[in-house]
């Protein structure tokens, strides 16, 4: 062959072998496939529960968790319509899976152990449309933690007010709980980045507590209530606790949840609203008995807090559908979600059980899981359940953020500016 | 060429019988199928994805619904939306404190380092350490520099000279100029390397006749150095401006453009938009005009400097 002949021919094949790279991919010969956001530590709790699926029903699941990005990860995979079969991640997939057409919907009745599962549980996984898009896998609500031996060493109580609350977080800031004679211990630990709305997924507690709300619902309409003077009032506690008690970690306006665990086990800051995940960790890294767990203090609005979990998403574009049902059946059943507790082990996957049969102090010996169950039936809440909650949430994060960067901002001004934004959003999902 | 005429003999070799067809496109064709290869490759992971981008920039993008199409709807939103107008105007800050900064210090640092000592080698060597370590851990370091607290690390050295703890990072005033500090102190040795290099290009007899006629070093500068680094300069001004348009993994680690966004550039608008809050539509819009901007700059640069240095 001559040489340009010989160099078209080699061409050609090149041509053709890039072209075959771009064809459809065949994830559906290895089975069903399973993306969890979590660390590699719970992902370990996720291994072992999917090895009881695979020993039960002989299905292969490839399992993939993700930690950093995941949202990211989904866009992708979505982009590539080539999704995972199943997901198992917190509520925000919701909104944004709904929207784009990523999760379908599950027929509630035709989950074989729906009957067995906490009612409340199911409130997480409806859309806005009064349908379900998810199985729950997984629930829990935040708690208080506090530095028990700093407490009982500047001789405080348990505080059950906002104002004990602030009093006691100044306490850990001045009078130096540590004893080692240094400035250097802070009251209270705030991951408010606006990363991933972080600035919300603190407030909305406090926020509750102090009788405001983001949203208000009737008949499935949505208005902002961010901007009413209840919620103006609780905004404004939540600044003094930055601009004028000066009790929270320096450095949060721009601390994400990964780098403020360590100001706390470390022995920077006595005061924590977290989730009730982060024991395992603490336990090890601090010490079991030099923190407690407790309900947060009350506000004038009483006690709410942030309560909701983990939801089974089916994904759109699976061949496999009867294993995905099937998959999520075993992940709700007792064997499944008492696996995922991973009793005597720290980093459960399922914090509080949606199995009624399943009951979480008998099966972990452990008191503070019964404080957290209470906190979660007593005054756990969940987002405001709009189309697509996550640009709110991001929006709602930025002027909060803002709000408790400069301390001479009119808040009001700021939050009725806030609820404009929620108006625009609100309309654009047809939910205003 | 040597191609082109080695394929010459052959075909005449073939006498009159030969396909004039092949002699008249054949040399042409040659370079474009050696070249194939590289651009099949650019075609896939470069133009196809573009153009996609693109594409999607003027729909309202959700894969397994069906596209919809919006028209300049998104283009508009990156308009009118405040915090995005916001984000442009720091990046422009950005870019340009960075470029200045990182072209003043490694200007300095180039002509004290220059020379072929061996101790100069070494400290060149370690000057240049920013610029090879990785950004995420460099990152997470001036986090714990910046901590703004009367313990942290700066602060502490703040401290002895009498100066009370600054905010940094902490301070939407100040955060966007310490980031800024970050970005120059990243590149300002690899700016030093490049003039370095541009540095050992001058005649060294034009120094020594500017000494003999008196010149000042200041005026030997200003004189024989400067000119003579033009093309250099140009050079690096175009790098660092499109580097720093395209800022965003500094700030995402050092802020993830808080407090109260004021550090919120380009591209952490488009990454918390597209990934965080999914409108891919929207980000695919303001990536389309990131990257207008950025060629029209390199455009204008590059005309510039050729009519410059004709």
């Amino acid at each position: 062959m001559p040489a340009p002949q010989r160099i078209i021919a080699g061409l050609a094949l090149l041509l053709f072998a890039t072209t075959a790279c771009g064809s459809e991919p065949t994830s559906e010969a290895t089975g069903l496939e399973l993306w969890t956001r979590s660390t590699p530590a719970s992902a370990e709790v996720y291994k072992k529960v999917i090895a009881a699926y695979t020993a039960k029903t002989g299905v292969k699941v490839t399992y993939v968790p993700i930690y950093e990005n995941f949202e990211n990860k989904i866009q992708e995979a979505a982009a590539a319509r080539d999704l995972p079969d199943v997901v198992i991640n917190d509520v925000s997939l919701l909104g944004t899976g709904l929207s784009q057409g990523l999760i379908t919907p599950v027929d509630r009745a035709g989950i074989a152990g729906a009957g067995d599962t906490l009612d409340r549980a199911w409130n997480q996984a409806r859309a806005a449309d009064g349908k379900y898009y998810g199985v729950p896998f997984s629930t829990q609500a935040v708690a208080t933690f506090i530095r028990k031996d700093w407490r009982e060493k500047l001789g405080k109580d348990v505080p059950k007010t906002w104002a004990e609350l602030d009093a006691l977080a100044r306490a850990f800031q001045d009078d130096d709980p540590d004893g080692n004679g240094k400035d250097d211990t802070y009251g209270m630990l705030v991951p408010a980045s606006t990363e991933r709305g972080y600035t919300a997924w603190w407030a909305s507690s406090y926020l509750w507590q102090g009788g405001g709300d983001f949203l208000t619902e009737s008949g499935g309409r949505f208005t902002p209530a961010i901007d009413q003077p209840r919620s103006v009032e609780a905004v404004k506690w939540m600044r003094k606790l930055f601009c004028e008690d000066k009790v929270v970690v320096p450095g949060a306006l721009t601390l994400i949840t990964d780098d403020a665990h360590p100001f706390f086990e470390t022995g920077k800051a006595g005061v924590y609203l977290t989730g009730p995940w982060m024991m395992g960790r603490f336990d090890k890294s601090l010490g079991k008995d030099r923190y407690e767990v407790v309900p947060s203090p009350a506000g004038p609005g009483g006690q709410g807090v942030l309560g909701e979990g983990e939801n089974i998403y089916l994904m759109a574009g699976s061949k496999l559908g009867a294993q995905q049902k099937q998959l999520a059946e075993f992940l709700i059943s007792p064997e499944g979600q008492r696996i995922g507790m991973n009793t005597d082990q720290p980093n459960p996957v399922v914090r509080l059980p949606v199995n009624t049969t399943v009951d979480v102090v008998a099966e972990r010996k452990d008191e503070r899981w019964a404080t957290i169950k209470k906190i979660y039936e007593n005054d756990g809440r969940l987002f405001p359940q709009v189309p697509n909650w996550t640009p709110l949430r991001q929006q709602a994060a930025e002027t909060l953020n803002s709000i408790f960067a400069n301390c001479g901002a009119d808040v009001q001004a700021e939050l009725t500016k806030l609820a404009g934004s929620f108006r625009t959003e609100l309309a654009k999902q047809k939910a205003g | 060429m040597t191609l082109a005429t080695s394929s010459r003999p052959r075909a005449t070799s073939r006498g009159p019988g030969a396909s004039p067809r092949r002699r008249r496109y054949g040399p042409r064709l040659l370079p474009w199928l050696f070249l194939a290869p590289a651009l099949i490759i650019f075609l896939y992971f470069k133009y196809i994805p573009m153009t996609k981008g693109v594409w999607l920039s003027f729909f309202k993008v959700q894969p397994f619904l069906g596209d919809e199409w919006v028209g300049l709807d998104n283009y508009r939103q990156v308009f009118t939306d405040e915090s995005f107008r916001a984000a442009i105007g720091h990046t422009l800050y950005l870019a340009v404190m960075q470029t200045g900064g990182a072209m003043l210090i490694g200007f300095c640092l180039a002509l004290l380092l220059e020379g072929k000592a061996r101790t100069l080698w070494f400290v060149r060597s370690a000057a240049f350490l920013p610029v090879v370590s990785a950004i995420a851990v460099v990152g997470e370091v001036w986090r714990l520099l910046y901590f703004p607290a009367a313990d942290g690390m700066l602060n502490g050295v703040l401290g002895w000279f009498g100066l009370g703890p600054q905010g940094f990072l902490d301070d939407p005033d100040s955060a966007l100029w310490w980031v800024s500090v970050v970005g120059i102190w990243k590149h300002a040795p690899y700016d030093m390397m490049i003039i370095l290099a541009g540095l050992a290009g001058i005649d060294r007899q034009l120094y020594e006749q500017a000494a003999l006629d008196g010149a000042s070093l200041r005026q030997r500068i200003r004189f024989v150095t400067l000119p003579a680094l033009r093309p250099v300069v140009t050079i690096l001004v175009t790098l660092a401006c499109i580097r720093g348009l395209r800022i965003f993994t500094e700030v995402f680690v050092l802020t993830a453009g808080g407090p109260a966004g004021s550090t919120d550039v380009v591209m952490t608008r488009i990454y918390t938009l597209g990934f965080q809050s999914g409108d891919i539509g929207f980000a695919s819009a303001a990536s389309v005009l990131l990257f207008l901007v950025i060629l029209t700059l390199t455009v204008c640069v590059t005309l510039y400097r050729r009519r410059k240095e004709i």
